[in-house]
């Protein structure tokens, strides 16, 4: 009878305790414009042209000032619940990481650990927010003025969801690390503000993504075929465009390209949450809200087999044919 | 003068009246307005503070400068700090409509020697001379500059429940 007591309890409590949604890492990463101005970019032919590629770790480990500036962004977030993702430890664990692949092998056959060309090309620096950071210092006359602009990308739907911009007051005085700190100082609110703002769409109106559904050559059925599903006979891109109005907040989502090979969604907004099959509520991200329709399209009356591929955080793909 | 010219005059008299009663009583209501303070920027602040100038009303210039102390701290919450002097704008700790959605908080917090006191160092204390007072026909309008502090002001707004924190929900 004790027993049962305690297994009621602990019931009780278990479903009464709700998930909370996926935080947001989020990073300072150098612009472009910034690492080609100062000097930090590597140059690449690609195809027969030349381009400049950001080098992120020449800048963090010549320029002071970028440090400065991102350890005091990084104390503001931090006292707002958002700990900064380092950029440069970022780096650094990528390198480890890729040395400690190359050298493990099993202790009894030797095997080296699997990998595919895809892993290894996606193996960088992420985050859910990037803080795309930018700043000129100009001299006029005897004054300084700083130029400040910080962008807040979601990594999601590539959208800029946050931003402060400006020029600070002239100083003749004030030398240039007073100065960026000034900066940051007087743009951190306004920026945060946005991003809060956005926070609360989120929660409102579902995270936004992007699902891509695509065909392996060779599949057996294209994104054309007919499926009869109650009673009503459509293209399968209709079943699934059916099935996204059905699963996403609001039935929010755009096509932005249909044909028998590809359907491509966009600002898809899933919800934030979801319930498990033991009825507690977990985080709902994209790969999970994608294996759902998986689900959807391995039932009667299509059975299609399908291959989930994550791409970037915001992004995925479903391909149908086979894993 | 006809009695027609008379009544003509009488009526004329009236309506012009009502009107300069409803504008004074408009005028009446903007002075005694919760909402009627300006504030400007000073430029940026020490870290957390923001450096601000407040116009406040009041019948002496003891009580307006006593007001602005309270509009400084109100300004932050409900309307934000304009830019200026090289400060971007910041956006307020809640809407507009703050006071309206938590008025029992908030008529707590700015009674008079109220917690709001706690979040606010001036910097140029003592009722204000020259250009930063104003007699008006009503009392006075005054400025004082003032430090507030933002973030200490935010937290504990949070803390109460009034405030959203920015990691809500994660």
């Amino acid at each position: 009878m004790k027993k049962t007591l305690i297994l009621f309890v602990i019931t009780i409590i278990c479903a009464s305790v709700s998930g909370q949604a996926k935080k947001p890492t989020i990073m300072v990463v150098p612009s472009d414009a910034f690492c080609i101005s100062k000097g930090y970019f590597t140059t690449v032919n690609l195809n027969g042209s030349e381009q400049k590629i950001p080098d992120f770790k020449k800048a963090m480990q010549e320029d002071s000032q970028i440090r400065l500036v991102i350890t005091k962004m990084g104390s503001i977030m931090s006292d707002r619940g958002f700990p900064l993702k380092d950029l440069e430890q970022t780096l650094k664990s990528i390198e480890t990481e890729s040395a400690e692949l190359a050298m493990m092998a099993s202790k009894s056959s030797g095997a080296a650990i699997s990998e595919s060309p895809i892993d290894i090309l996606r193996r960088t620096a992420k985050a859910d927010i990037i803080m795309d950071l930018d700043y000129t210092i100009k001299r006029q006359g005897p004054s300084q003025i700083i130029t400040f602009n910080l962008r807040g990308l979601d990594a999601y739907s590539n959208k800029q969801v946050a931003a402060a911009a400006g020029v600070g007051a002239p100083s003749s005085f004030a030398t240039a690390d007073l100065l960026l700190e000034e900066a940051v100082l007087s743009h951190m609110d306004a920026f945060n503000g946005q991003l809060s703002k956005h926070f609360e769409d989120m929660f409102t109106n579902g995270r936004e993504v992007t699902v891509v559904v695509r065909v392996w050559a060779g599949a057996p059925v294209d994104l054309e075929e007919d499926f009869d599903v109650n009673g009503t006979t459509d293209m399968l891109s209709i079943h699934i465009e059916n099935w996204m109005a059905e699963n996403t907040v609001s039935g929010r989502f755009s096509t932005s390209d249909a044909t028998e090979n590809v359907l491509k969604m966009e600002q898809v907004r899933i919800p934030m949450m979801y319930k498990s099959s033991s009825g507690r509520e977990m985080a709902m991200d994209t790969r999970r809200f994608v294996s759902n329709l998986s689900r959807y399209l391995a039932n009667a009356p299509f059975n299609i087999e399908t291959k989930i591929y994550q791409r970037g955080l915001g992004e995925c793909w479903l391909i149908i044919g086979e894993k | 003068m006809n009695t027609k010219n008379i009544i003509l005059i009488v009526l004329s008299i009236v309506v012009l009246t009502s009107i300069n009663g409803q504008s004074r009583k408009d005028l009446k209501a903007i002075y005694h307005s919760q909402y009627s303070y300006e504030v400007m920027c000073l430029g940026v602040g020490q870290d957390g503070t923001k450096a601000i100038k407040v116009w406040s009303y009041g019948k002496t210039a003891e009580i307006a400068a006593h007001n602005a102390k309270r509009d400084a701290v109100a300004a932050v919450i409900f309307k934000g700090v304009p830019g200026g002097n090289g400060a971007a704008p910041t956006p307020p700790i809640l809407g507009i409509d703050g006071y309206e959605k938590n008025q029992t908080f908030f008529d707590e917090f700015f009674k008079a020697g109220g917690m709001y006191l706690g979040f606010i160092n001036l910097t140029a204390d003592g009722v204000p001379s020259g250009a930063d007072r104003i007699k008006t026909d009503k009392g006075f309008k005054v400025a004082i500059y003032a430090s507030v502090n933002f973030d200490a002001l935010r937290k504990y707004l949070e803390e109460q429940g009034i405030a959203r924190r920015l990691d809500a929900g994660f």
